[in-house]
């Protein structure tokens, strides 16, 4: 259990500093970096046995995915 | 097991120092929504951390809140920025004609009978796909009358299961029923996103 717990919580901490000062500094950098910290909490969720919550971050994280992406399109066109 | 969950949670709340301290120096307002994706995501680590059933029961509604709130924030967004734009042809092929009716209610039929959350989220995706085919004008009052009746059946199953325990199966149907609603009309939603006249 802990070796995914481990693994997980130093994803998440990596990935935390890489979605907060990510570089170069655009959107499409930020957006992919935060995946990073997302694999973390899934990994978190994986040595906890919480299997409804990780299937349901997953789907979310592509609806979320697709709103970003979206806003972001738009901001560029303009 | 207390080692690893106070060393988890020093280590989740070193990510929220450094988040939050990237959110109170970001400037441009973008950058601020997809730091507030990454605040959640911290969140939730927080959450999961609790590691039993308790978490989970927490995990499901703060990821429906969540997805429901980036939406609200993004158009918000749009709307303020004038980035709103609305398509000169939309997609119109035959099947999206006559399909949509017979699909949806085929969907919505099946992820009633599964009901709770996978039902929700099955029923949904019906509803997405009959909003998207045939647009959607004056229905979301329907849908705010529907999230409103989801919330009072939600508290009448509380008061049973806290009254009335020996009715806890009723509780649970009741309580089924009310988030296939609420997870239903939160994901219909997203078939709203085309754009159209009141969104």
């Amino acid at each position: 259990m802990s070796v995914e717990f481990f693994l997980g919580i130093a994803i998440l901490v990596i990935g935390t500093t890489a979605a907060a000062f990510p570089r170069p500094k655009t959107y499409l950098t930020r957006l992919i970096n935060l995946e990073i910290p997302a694999w973390g909490l899934l990994l978190i969720m994986l040595s906890f046995d919480e299997t409804l919550a990780l299937l349901t971050f997953i789907a979310v994280t592509a609806i979320s995915t697709f709103v970003i992406v979206r806003v972001v399109e738009r901001r560029h066109a303009a | 097991m207390e080692g690893i969950y106070a060393f988890g949670l020093l280590a989740v709340f070193a990510s929220i120092v450094i988040g939050f301290w990237a959110l109170v120096r970001e400037n441009d307002d973008l950058h601020r929504i997809l730091l507030t994706d990454l605040a959640e995501i911290l969140a939730l680590a927080l959450i999961a951390l609790v590691a039993t059933d308790l978490a989970e029961a927490l995990i499901l509604p703060g990821l429906v809140v969540g997805i429901s709130e980036l939406m609200a924030i993004s158009e918000v967004f749009l709307v303020r920025e004038g980035l709103v734009r609305q398509p000169e042809r939309m997609l119109q092929i035959e099947v999206m004609d006559s399909a949509p009716g017979l699909l949806a209610l085929a969907l919505v039929g099946y992820g009633i009978l599964l009901s709770g959350f996978s039902g929700g989220a099955v029923a949904g995706i019906g509803v997405i796909f009959y909003f998207v085919c045939k647009g959607h004008d004056e229905r979301f009052a329907l849908l705010e009358t529907l999230s409103g009746y989801a919330w009072a059946m939600w508290i009448v199953a509380f008061f049973i299961f806290m009254l009335l325990p020996q009715y806890w199966f009723f509780g649970v149907l009741i309580a089924g029923a009310a988030i296939l609603l609420k997870v239903a009309g939160k994901m219909s939603l997203v078939g709203t996103m085309r754009g159209g006249a009141n969104v």
